[in-house]
């Protein structure tokens, strides 16, 4: 008894709807604290989950204690455990910069719609029912609509709706696959669908995985339905930009992952060219935007359409026990630490200038040199240099993609990688510059700086726990 | 959106609608069945009633998530809602509006005590009778006796999220079963219907809320946002 009470699977989805649930009654003042102390404690759960899984293996959480198909199962393997570490490592140093970010004001919104929207996520890492999923889909997108316009300007709630409509319409297309699923095999548990769909689907089913991939990508914004992320992530504050930009558009990823390994498996080597050309033209295009804008949060947020798109080329060169699901993962770690780095460092250095234009960036260097060297080593890790959790990801699908003879992968990986490296150099040159006598710089929270620093150092520092990671990711679900 | 736009966007839509219509009309034969699953273990839901028992205990836990999902669009709305451009004072209302209300919700409160009662055993449960609350919260407001809700009080943060925290508070106390909202048979039907009373009350109080956080002087039935139906 004692043993089912302190498991810590499910209480990675109740602590953070509880602390979400009282910041939103505590009111004015007092949700940072509770939102903090949850998330270290979420943290050390998902160590613990994790160390568990890989002594044990996966697990089966059984909601109800039905089973599917009646209930909802909840399911810990490796993959949902290393996305679930993410999530609560980059939220953690988040929640700190986000205490120093915000007024009082401005956190008795932040905080109820923060914790909804991790609590959306850890849901949705260890949901194995298709109908499940789709639930913890809306938690996460209403929250991140919330969190995008909360800062009510005109702008903003403009982005914001645009957000709202395309979400809408992707989580309908998504819930009609659902529906058809449920019409033609009568349960939506991916264990139990995994089995009945078989090597051959008929035309309902690739129909439905058709809708259901569609949806998803939309969601991810990956190209050419990217058209929503710039100005939805460039223009929100800063703590917010990084969760979207590290975490959200990663948890549809996961789900087209997670359902081209599962039930949609013979339907993924159809879709496979198809996600990989597009993910080539987002880096090219996501890179080429990132380096032709002026404005630096803008940078950031093409960045990510950018490097949304190295997501995607694992799913030509997937294979089982290959390199390409290592990389792909590897790269949303490295993605999601380096990226909550670089808004947060984006934050500062705005708040420091008073400023959002790279040229406003002039003499920044001697202010904030903890953030400016933040922002340069998540440039590492986007660049993918040695020894970073980037340069770990672009090794492996370049690996992944030798070893299947598949060329033409190679050169969109390098080519994306120097783009990169333009785009993050353009910002440190200016940074570097003297600043003119009219500059005028205001003081930044030393609590800021230094958890940009932290989430920066650890995206390039992950790169050298690698072993771990491959022997977590190991963890499969299944006979 | 210039013609050939328009009719390559017509032109997809109807193919997806013809490819959906012959995938539909050739339905293989479910290969799980899961309604007569939901029939061989509703005596042991708590319930008598199917519906309620897929929502409350097969699958209790989507339905949480909903709730949340439900707390969250008022959420969203109090983040851009300016508390300012709402009327403090509730406007007057004509005579017969008054009337009506004070006739009409003391009945719509009776109703909403008797579809959560009714929902153990026929169609009816917390989101119909919180439903019929937040109507009769509408009606109240309209007719100048309720006024719209600037930025919500304590008290009244605690009636939009109390029911929430009931239900969670049960999913994560009923671990000690074995698992998250694993009802013991003996018990369940009482934790439903407290689980379904304290929803009944905040379900009324958020859907209210979706109309009396935007309304504005003078209020007119316009100012309400539809939103996405839930089940």
């Amino acid at each position: 008894m004692a043993d089912t009470f302190l498991d810590p699977l499910p209480w990675l989805i109740i602590l953070p709807l509880a602390w979400a649930s009282l910041a939103f009654l505590v009111g004015e003042g007092r949700g940072g604290r509770l939102a903090v102390a949850g998330l270290a404690v979420q943290l050390a759960l998902a160590l613990i989950l994790a160390v568990q899984v890989m002594a044990q293996g996966a697990r089966v959480h059984a909601v109800g204690g039905w089973g599917a198909s009646l209930g909802i199962d909840l399911l810990a393997d490796g993959l949902s455990v290393a996305m679930l570490l993410l999530t609560q490592a980059v939220a953690l140093p988040l929640a700190v910069y986000a205490r120093a970010y915000f007024s009082e004001v401005a956190q008795t919104t932040f905080w109820p719609l923060a914790g909804f929207l991790l609590a959306a996520l850890n849901a949705l890492f260890l949901s194995a029912d298709l109908f499940n999923l789709y639930v913890t889909l809306e938690l996460l997108s209403l929250a991140a609509v919330g969190l995008v316009a909360m800062s009510g300007k005109p702008a903003q709630v403009d982005a914001a709706l645009r957000y709202l409509l395309v979400s809408l319409t992707a989580s309908g297309a998504y819930l009609m696959g659902v529906a058809l699923i449920y019409g033609a095999y009568g349960t939506v548990s991916l264990a139990g669908l995994a089995p009945l769909v078989g090597a051959d689907p008929p035309l309902i089913t690739q129909l439905a995985a058709g809708l259901m991939l569609a949806g998803l990508l939309a969601k991810t914004a990956l190209f050419p339905f990217h058209f929503w992320l710039p100005a939805a992530h460039g223009g929100a504050p800063a703590p917010v930009s990084a969760l979207l930009s590290a975490l959200v558009v990663k948890a549809t990823f996961y789900m087209v992952l997670r359902l081209a390994l599962g039930p949609f498996a013979a339907l993924a080597d159809d879709a496979a060219p198809l996600l990989g050309a597009l993910g080539a033209a987002a880096i090219l295009w996501g890179s080429w935007r990132a380096l032709t804008t002026h404005h630096i949060k803008m940078l950031v947020a093409w960045s990510t359409v950018a490097q949304l798109g190295y997501l995607f080329l694992l799913f030509p060169l997937l294979e089982p026990g290959g390199a390409a699901l290592r990389a792909g993962v590897m790269q949303a770690f490295a993605h999601g630490l380096a990226k909550a780095a670089m808004f947060a460092a984006a934050g500062v250095l705005m708040l420091s200038t008073g400023r959002d234009t790279l040229e406003g960036l002039a003499g920044v260097a001697g202010r904030v040199p903890v953030t400016l060297f933040a922002f340069a080593l998540a440039g590492v890790t986007l660049m993918g240099l040695p020894p970073s959790g980037g340069f770990l990801a672009k090794w492996l699908l370049i690996e992944a993609a030798l070893e299947q003879g598949q060329w033409g992968w190679v050169v969109v990986v390098i080519g994306g990688g120097l783009l990169a490296a333009a785009y993050v150099f353009k910002v440190l040159r200016q940074a570097f510059l003297l600043a003119p006598a009219s500059a005028h710089f205001h003081r930044v929270p030393r609590a800021m700086e230094w958890s940009a620093f932290l989430l920066a150092a650890a995206s390039v520092l992950i790169g050298l726990r690698a072993t771990e990671g491959v022997a977590l990711l190991g963890v499969e679900f299944g006979p | 959106m210039n013609a050939p736009a328009r009719l390559a966007v017509v032109g997809f839509a109807l193919a997806l609608a013809g490819a959906l219509a012959t995938a539909v009309l050739d339905l293989p034969a479910a290969a799980v069945d899961l309604p007569a699953a939901v029939a061989e273990n509703l005596s042991t839901s708590g319930v008598e009633h199917p519906v309620t028992a897929v929502l409350l205990n097969f699958r209790g836990y989507d339905t949480l998530l909903e709730i949340a999902v439900l707390l969250l669009a008022l959420l969203g709305m109090l983040a851009v809602a300016k508390p300012e451009a709402v009327a403090p004072e509730p406007s007057a209302a004509d005579p017969m509006l008054r009337f009506l209300a004070s006739v009409a919700v003391p009945l719509m409160i009776l109703a909403a005590g008797y579809l959560l009662w009714a929902g153990a055993h026929r169609p009816g449960g917390a989101f119909q009778a919180g439903a019929v609350l937040a109507a009769a919260a509408v009606l109240l407001h309209l007719a100048g006796r309720l006024p719209a809700w600037a930025s919500p009080s304590r008290m009244l943060r605690l009636g939009l999220v109390g029911g929430f925290l009931i239900f969670l508070a049960v999913a994560a106390a009923l671990l000690a079963q074995g698992a998250l909202l694993r009802y013991p048979p003996a018990h369940a039907g009482a934790l439903i219907l407290l689980i379904e009373a304290g929803l009944t009350l905040s379900l009324g109080l958020i859907l209210a809320g979706l109309f009396l956080v935007l309304a504005r002087r003078p209020a007119s039935p316009r100012a309400g946002v539809g939103e996405e139906g839930k089940s």
